[in-house]
């Protein structure tokens, strides 16, 4: 039993994880996990995986005497099957639990808004018409606000069809809530919460945390007392929408 | 190779297992027949399987597997490249290469990475392979250590992210260099370098040498199985420890720490040992950290994290005793922490 796990143990995890993969990639959610970029060079080296896996099984068939393995040690051996066994558990996850997106929990564990945004995003902004400035997602939303709280800045911008899952305000969770999107470097480890500030008291009652909303309206000094953001998004609308497809920012 | 040293017992060997019969190719339906079940079995669940799970655990699952993933291609890149070295490239072609002397054996090893462009993770199994095909072990370490950093897409992508702000860039390919040059000459004075690996790969090293048999096919298809079985295992739990400290340890605490000059460099290196991302796209990752950070501690980031994070050692493990990555650990950095340090007082 011993030998065989230690023998197949990888082959069953690189095949069952390549097909988690695959399946991702056929099925558009493999955005889910890591930057588009990545996707074609996972997919090629899946694939080649799983045609090793099958010549690894085919070639099974002819060892006509095993490999002496190294002694191991009691020790050595319950480690081992302790590893393939958490490693198991873990893959079968993979394989059973739907695939998510990353939630508010780890939104507010990182702080929406810690790391320095876009700092062209200004600039850009400054010089954007107006269809322009009606496509701005949150990336470019929270870059803005970072930079500037000048109300006249935002006289002529409107925020248009904001999309983005609802994170509550730490210092306000009553009125205000964050429209929010991770925005991804590399894969979902690395994902950075980004989030506008929207003043809606009372907005829990209507859309419970990790909604996805649209949120259109003018930007404004924000009525709230204790909020620390200067601004924020005064709503003419906010609806409750459809998760995205490609739910985080790249 | 195996062809020059063909005694009768092995010609009849080779023969045998060059017989692909109907047993191999049922064998092969089923294991195609495996892999579909799989995937059935994911489309399966996609909507309606177990769900229901409290936010935390859904969040540790989904950075897990991003980090498995992430690292999956790079793995079958690295066995692949593993392979090749091992059983398809003649061992003289790649020692004939190399200097005579130990300094410039090493210099010229530094600089594989430039060839070879896998990324941290892939290297692990081209190191192994490496040192199966008669590097010594602390040559291994100096392609490890400088593989990742000094390699055209790790150069491209900072660049792309800084330019040549702040030396930023010169100071971490320099940097990359020197740590891995010092780390190996440090290592290269142990009298017994062999303890230096986990008795497993030093017993497998000792093995390996009169124990080839089978067609190129079979030796390269025996070693995909075997270097799975030791990797695989050690990413899933890298993978699940680096998912699991960053669903607990709160990112503010980190950032607080950033314009203070010597904090700030140790802040990075936590930071970068925790996030375990691949050195060819950290300098992307970073680059949101650049305004709040001092460029000495971002360089400390981009040397320490490709070498050392929780998903390496964790895959390190594999082939290296835990002694000796703690020793590696300690000394690649003191040396980042020094060179952070130069660039945060000096430039």
């Amino acid at each position: 039993m011993w030998s065989s796990v230690q023998r197949w143990r990888g082959v069953a995890l690189i095949a069952a994880i390549s097909a988690v993969a695959l399946w991702l990639a056929a099925s558009g959610r493999l955005v889910l996990y890591i930057h588009p970029r990545y996707i074609v060079f996972t997919v090629i080296m899946a694939a080649i995986a799983l045609v090793l896996v099958v010549a690894a099984v085919a070639s099974a068939a002819s060892r006509r005497r095993r490999d002496e393995e190294a002694p191991v040690s009691r020790r050595e051996r319950a480690l081992g099957l302790t590893a393939a066994a958490i490693a198991g558990a873990f893959v079968i996850g993979m394989l059973v639990i739907p695939p998510a997106t990353l939630s508010t929990a780890t939104a507010q564990q990182r702080q929406i808004n810690a790391t320095a945004a876009d700092l062209d995003a200004l600039d850009d902004a400054a010089q954007a018409d107006d269809a322009a400035v009606a496509r701005f997602t949150v990336r470019e939303w929270s870059g803005i606000l970072r930079q500037t709280s000048d109300l006249g800045f935002f006289a002529d911008k409107p925020v248009t069809d904001l999309v983005g899952f609802v994170a509550p305000d730490p210092d306000d969770p009553e009125n205000v809530f964050y429209v929010s999107r991770f925005v991804i470097t590399c894969c979902a480890v690395d994902a950075q919460p980004l989030g506008v500030p929207v003043h809606r008291p009372g907005w829990q009652s209507e859309f419970p945390i990790d909604t996805w909303v649209s949120v259109s309206g003018e930007l404004g000094a924000n009525p709230s007392e204790s909020s620390l953001q200067p601004l924020v998004v005064l709503p003419d609308a906010v609806e409750a929408v459809e998760q995205p497809s490609e739910p985080y920012l790249f | 190779m195996t062809a020059r040293l063909q005694t009768p017992v092995r010609r009849e060997d080779h023969r045998a297992s060059r017989r692909w019969g109907a047993r191999h190719l049922i064998a092969a339906g089923l294991g195609v027949l495996g892999i579909i079940a799989l995937i059935v079995l994911r489309a399966a669940t996609a909507e309606s399987g177990p769900a229901g799970l409290p936010d935390v655990a859904q969040d540790l699952l989904t950075l897990s597997t991003s980090v498995v993933i992430e690292s999956l291609p790079f793995i079958v890149l690295g066995i692949a490249l593993s392979i090749l070295v091992q059983v398809w490239i003649p061992e003289a072609w790649l020692l004939r290469i190399l200097p005579q002397n130990p300094w410039g054996r090493r210099a010229v090893i530094s600089l594989f990475g430039m060839l070879l462009p896998v990324c941290e993770c892939g290297n692990v199994p081209l190191a192994r392979g490496l040192v199966r095909r008669g590097f010594t072990i602390p040559e291994s370490m100096v392609f490890l250590v400088a593989a990742p950093i000094l390699n055209p897409v790790t150069i491209l992508t900072t660049h792309a992210a800084f330019g040549f702000d702040d030396g930023i860039l010169v100071a971490r390919l320099l940097g990359g260099f020197l740590i891995a040059n010092v780390l190996g000459w440090l290592f290269s004075l142990h009298p017994e370098p062999e303890s230096l690996l986990t008795g497993r790969f030093a017993e497998e090293c000792r093995v390996d040498d009169g124990h080839r048999h089978g067609t190129r096919a079979e030796q390269s298809v025996d070693l995909f199985v075997r270097e799975s079985s030791i990797l695989m295992p050690a990413l899933v739990i890298g993978a699940l420890v680096a998912g699991g400290i960053q669903v607990a340890v709160p990112r503010d605490v980190l950032v607080a720490l950033g314009s203070d000059p010597l904090f700030s460099v140790l802040a990075m290196m936590a930071l970068a040992f925790v996030i375990s991302v691949c050195s060819n796209v950290d300098a992307f990752f970073i680059l949101p950290f650049a305004s709040t950070f001092l460029p000495g501690s971002i360089v400390a980031f981009l040397v320490f994290g490709p070498i050392i994070d929780i998903k390496m050692l964790a895959l390190m493990r594999t082939t290296y005793s835990t002694r000796t990555l703690l020793r590696v650990t300690l000394v690649v950095g003191l040396l980042s922490a020094v060179l952070g340090l130069v660039v945060n007082y000096v430039v």
